[in-house]
């Protein structure tokens, strides 16, 4: 897959060496720009070579793939190899001048060695975030007991208790500061080796943490969010644990430390005595079978307002006995939860079953003699419940149901099981306290072995037809899309199918059990969203959207990709026993790695920030030395002994801005500093300048009849968004008679080609790179959909991986390249105001259809004669 | 139960054995995971299976002397083998050493499905 990026770009071709050779009077002024232009190429290929490592790399997160710790090594150094290159070779084009980018590179470089050796590396410098500030990207800073409240805030609208989050970043300054760090790998080692028990290891450690003070930052930081949360209102604060991956799979409930009710003078306290409880004897243990490793451990605290609760109550959403059965337990108590949660207080069981509607199963009232309640003065009390009132539900009806609705809605959102404790207030107003994953035990479950012969006996819809985009099991019933309408009307649960892996469907994919469709790429949109919520779907299964019909029921495995008729318990229940491979050592490295290494965040050449220290992956440099090699060239040193700096420009109608480098036979002999077309003399250049000049391409001018209907959806209006679309950069074009290298910016599309057009076929090539970035993904997506069909109807190859679009094509007769290259034109100029454009996923295929007919119109009138003005 | 196909895994990541076994066993297999060339060794002098599947590179008796072994104690066993360090010459040397199948890591787990089936029908065949 990897095989050469590109095998033209990555060495001065032969012919363009021969071509200098035969100019023996143009040999020594253009000697200097041969070998800047060989470096220009290699940058190129470089820069190549790096995005497709990456997206490949990304690629392996799919959880489609079984890859060992030597890959994630392997491939990460191979990609900072890469990159270390191309800062050298940006070295060698223009000498000193980007030093410190050398400095930044070794920055990230060892960042990610130390990830991959296991050392922690720093994160940041804040150690609070509010809850309301919380989002996704935060897991890591705040952990999952807090990430998912305040998700289940923000995107379910439900109840939280005010409060904020003590980072990840805080519990390593509070270890570096007080130098703990040895110290617990000294005592680890001793206890690993027999040399210490366990209960000695503990105490030491733990005892070292509680004796610590907090750095000074953490300290000041803490104090004034505490301020802020008990302005005004009860002063009782909850310290509760959010260890990395505490709430995630491996659930470590009820391994580390809450403390409920203390005052603000004793958060401190608190706050060490959670930091502690990482090293109790249970943790140490678990961390340890589970395979962890150290260096895996932070310990962010959810530092939080205490609910003076009428009533508190735990609920699960499947019974964790009998997790096949779709009942959700809960229990409840008036007062304070904590009696309940400890098993100490009598808690009234209410049983509610999901089927079509809620509804309740069973009630049973216990005798509940007294309850926990807040103290006004800080701590709890314990309050004798009046006789009348102890025999009586301490939940209504409406409240049980709201409940229940509650953990539906969470357990959909988390597509997961889940253990929820909730509190109403004296108001009456439901609040969520904590949501985690619930641990089923697989015993109950069918194994993995005696599900092969279950399942061969159940009925197969589908098999082995589509590409699975998201590894993963589901059931629910089927909801087919015909129309965009009928987003509106999707239900929750139910099984998405449709005819196209359109991005629109991402607006309800979150909703979906799994997703199915008849044709889409792994590697498109819409499976990057399938994996973030990591919806089980397969695509490109051909006739699915036909095959099934809305309401009936299926159940989706996306691990052996077969679909089968009906809903089947044994497979749904093995699921949700499953271990996901997120959860596993070496993929948690992979996304940590590729955090370094993937992230494009250095997106505007103008802006004052594309510096090397605005760097912060590797891609971001990446693209930076792509830029500036650019405009290196550009600014050619060769030209200083003429009038002009810079090389000549391209004089033209169209505001293409573009520099024009001529290595041989390229421009017109004498021409000056501004070049007409006419002027230009190189084949392949010549026929891309035709297709970006193809009338209603570029704007909204009178156009040709063919192009009328099809371009005029194009160039209605004018938005302010799209008057940012023109080449805003420093394009640049390197010319010979047969060959161009084409680099142009246009708004945030980069666009690259390379050619090679002689009557010599075997010569002959087009190589053709795309990038977006930075606007709206659904709009992106359709744009490189839209790329990557037209180049395939046109006989490229075609690779799609995200916003990369890469098209290649070799050894065609020049009369079909020139097409081909007058095409790619046409493509440029109005892949411009495409992302404008393409308001539905209809328009892909439209605009495709179009471009099919261009191209056999366009091959009728061989030369493609449009006045290049 | 006898007619199910017997895999023997070895590899010395534990994610590997993590995620192939239960993936195979959802296919129907019997499946067995070694993450220790000695332990796997003693095991497939134990008893024969239809199918190993090994990792070239490990500490102790690593992969080639493991799949020598296997093949000299029963000849029927399909070996195939999965590795991260492919090159033609050590997947030259492992065909010779009648491998059937090669794989490089990393791998799709879609990959090892066929290349075990068709394992199960080569052997199916020699066994007439």
């Amino acid at each position: 897959m990897m095989e050469s990026a590109n095998i033209h770009v990555n060495r001065l071709p032969d012919w363009i060496q021969r071509a200098f050779k035969s100019r023996k009077a143009i040999r020594g002024a253009h000697s200097a720009l041969v070998g800047r232009f060989q470096r220009f190429q290699e940058i190129l290929s470089l820069n190549n070579q790096i995005l497709q490592h990456i997206a490949d790399a990304n690629n392996k997160l799919s959880g489609d793939y079984v890859f060992d710790q030597r890959y994630v090594h392997t491939s990460s150094k191979n990609i900072i190899g890469l990159v270390e290159k191309l800062v050298y070779t940006l070295d060698a084009l223009a000498p000193g001048k980007y030093r410190t980018l050398r400095t930044v590179f070794t920055r990230i470089q060892t960042e990610i060695e130390q990830e991959l050796s296991g050392h922690q590396t720093k994160v940041s410098t804040t150690f609070v975030i509010n809850y309301n500030k919380i989002s996704h990207n935060s897991m890591d800073e705040v952990g999952a007991k807090s990430a998912n409240l305040a998700k289940v805030h923000s995107d379910l609208g439900l109840k939280i208790p005010r409060g904020f989050a003590l980072t990840a970043s805080a519990y390593h300054a509070f270890m570096t500061v007080n130098s703990l760090e040895p110290m617990i790998t000294g005592i680890y080692k001793d206890w690993k080796a027999e040399k210490i028990s366990l209960n000695k290891a503990s105490a030491t450690i733990q005892s070292r943490i509680q004796s610590c003070s907090l750095p000074a930052k953490l300290e000041h930081e803490l104090n004034s969010a505490v301020n802020s949360l008990i302005q005004g209102r009860r002063p009782l604060i909850a310290l509760r644990s959010s260890a990395w991956h505490e709430d995630r799979q491996h659930s470590f409930a009820g391994q580390y430390k809450t403390v409920l009710n203390i005052p603000a003078a004793e958060v401190r306290d608190a706050y060490r005595k959670v930091l502690a409880s990482l090293y109790s004897e249970n943790a140490m243990v678990y961390r340890h079978e589970q395979g962890y490793r150290e260096h895996e451990v932070a310990m962010p605290v959810a530092c939080q307002e205490m609910i003076d609760a009428s009533v508190s109550g735990v609920l699960y959403t499947r019974d964790p006995s009998m997790p096949e059965r779709d009942t959700l337990i809960m229990n409840a108590t008036w007062g304070l939860g904590l009696p309940l949660v400890s098993g100490e207080a009598g808690a009234d069981r209410f049983t509610v079953s999901r089927g079509t509607s809620l509804k309740i199963t069973s009630i049973h009232v216990a005798r509940k003699k007294t309850a926990l309640r807040l103290n006004m003065k800080g701590g709890t009390r314990i309050e004798n419940i009046e006789p009348r009132m102890q025999s009586r539900a301490c939940l209504s009806i409406k409240q049980v149901l709201e409940v229940a609705e509650a953990g539906v809605m969470i357990e959909n959102a988390f597509r997961q099981p889940h253990d929820i404790e909730f509190a109403f207030d004296e108001l009456g107003q439901l609040f969520i306290l904590q949501a985690r994953p619930l641990a089923l035990r697989p015993s109950r479950v069918v194994k993995a072995k005696d599900l092969a012969e279950i399942l061969s006996n159940r009925a197969i819809l589908l098999k082995e037809q589509g590409e699975i985009a998201q590894r993963g099991i589901a059931s629910g019933p089927v909801f087919v899309i015909e129309s965009k309408e009928d987003l509106d009307s999707f239900p929750d649960g139910a099984v998405l199918v449709a005819k196209t892996a359109s991005p629109v469907l991402a607006k309800v994919l979150s909703r979906a059990a799994a997703l199915l469709t008849d044709v889409g790429m792994v590697t498109g949109h819409l499976a990057t969203v399938a994996r973030e919520f990591r919806v089980p779907s397969i695509l490109n299964c051909g006739n699915v959207s036909t095959l099934l019909s809305s309401g009936q029921s299926v159940t989706v495995d996306a691990e052996d990709n077969i679909v089968y008729e009906g809903i089947v318990p044994e497979l749904r229940d093995y699921a949700l026993t499953e271990e996901p491979i997120e959860e596993t050592y070496e993929y948690r490295l992979l996304r940590r790695v590729l955090k370094k290494i993937e992230p494009l965040r250095l997106v505007e050449p103008f802006g004052e920030n594309f510096t090397p220290e605005d760097c912060h992956s590797l891609h971001d440099i990446t693209r930076f030395v792509h830029e500036k090699a650019v405009e290196e060239l550009i600014r050619g040193t060769l030209y200083r002994g003429r009038a002009a700096k810079r090389a000549p420009r391209l004089d033209w109608h169209i505001p293409l801005d573009l520099f024009l480098i001529d290595i041989g036979g390229g421009l017109q002999p004498g021409a000056g500093n501004r070049i007409t077309p006419k002027e230009i003399i190189s084949t392949p250049m010549k026929a891309i300048l035709r297709g970006i000049a193809v009338p209603g391409a570029w704007d909204s001018k009178p156009m040709s009849v063919d192009f009328t209907s099809f371009m005029s959806s194009l160039t209605r209006t004018t938005t302010p968004e799209l008057a940012k679309t023109g080449f805003s950069g420093q394009n640049l074009a390197v010319l010979s008679s047969r060959y161009v290298n084409l680099s142009l910016r246009l708004g945030y599309h980069f666009t690259m080609i390379d050619s090679y057009a002689s009557e010599r076929v075997d010569d002959n090539y087009i190589y053709f790179r795309f990038f977006g970035g930075v606007t709206d993904a659904k709009r992106r997506s359709r744009r490189a959909q839209f790329l990557a069909d037209s180049l395939a109807l046109n006989d490229f190859r075609v690779e799609l991986q995200g916003d990369l679009v890469i098209g290649r094509l070799k050894g065609m007769e020049e009369r079909i390249l020139m097409n081909r290259l007058f095409l790619l034109g046409v493509m440029i100029s109005f892949t411009r105001q495409l992302d404008l454009r393409m308001i539905n996923d209809n328009d892909v295929s439209r605009f495709v259809e179009k471009f099919k007919t261009i191209v056999e119109e366009s091959d009728g009138h061989k030369n493609q004669h449009f006045d290049l003005g | 139960m006898g007619t199910k196909t017997s895999i023997l895994i070895l590899d010395d990541e534990p994610i590997v054995i993590k995620r192939l076994k239960p993936s195979l066993e959802k296919k129907g297999y019997e499946v067995e995971a070694f993450t220790d060339s000695r332990e796997a060794l003693a095991r497939v002098q134990e008893q024969a299976f239809d199918i190993v599947v090994t990792d070239l590179k490990m500490e102790g008796i690593d992969g080639m002397q493991f799949l020598e072994a296997v093949k000299e104690t029963s000849p029927e066993t399909e070996v195939i083998v999965i590795t991260g360090f492919a090159t033609m010459e050590t997947a030259r040397e492992s065909f010779r050493k009648g491998v059937s199948d090669f794989l490089a890591k990393p791998f799709k787990l879609g990959e090892i499905v066929e290349a075990i089936a068709k394992a199960e029908a080569e052997q199916k065949k020699k066994r007439g």
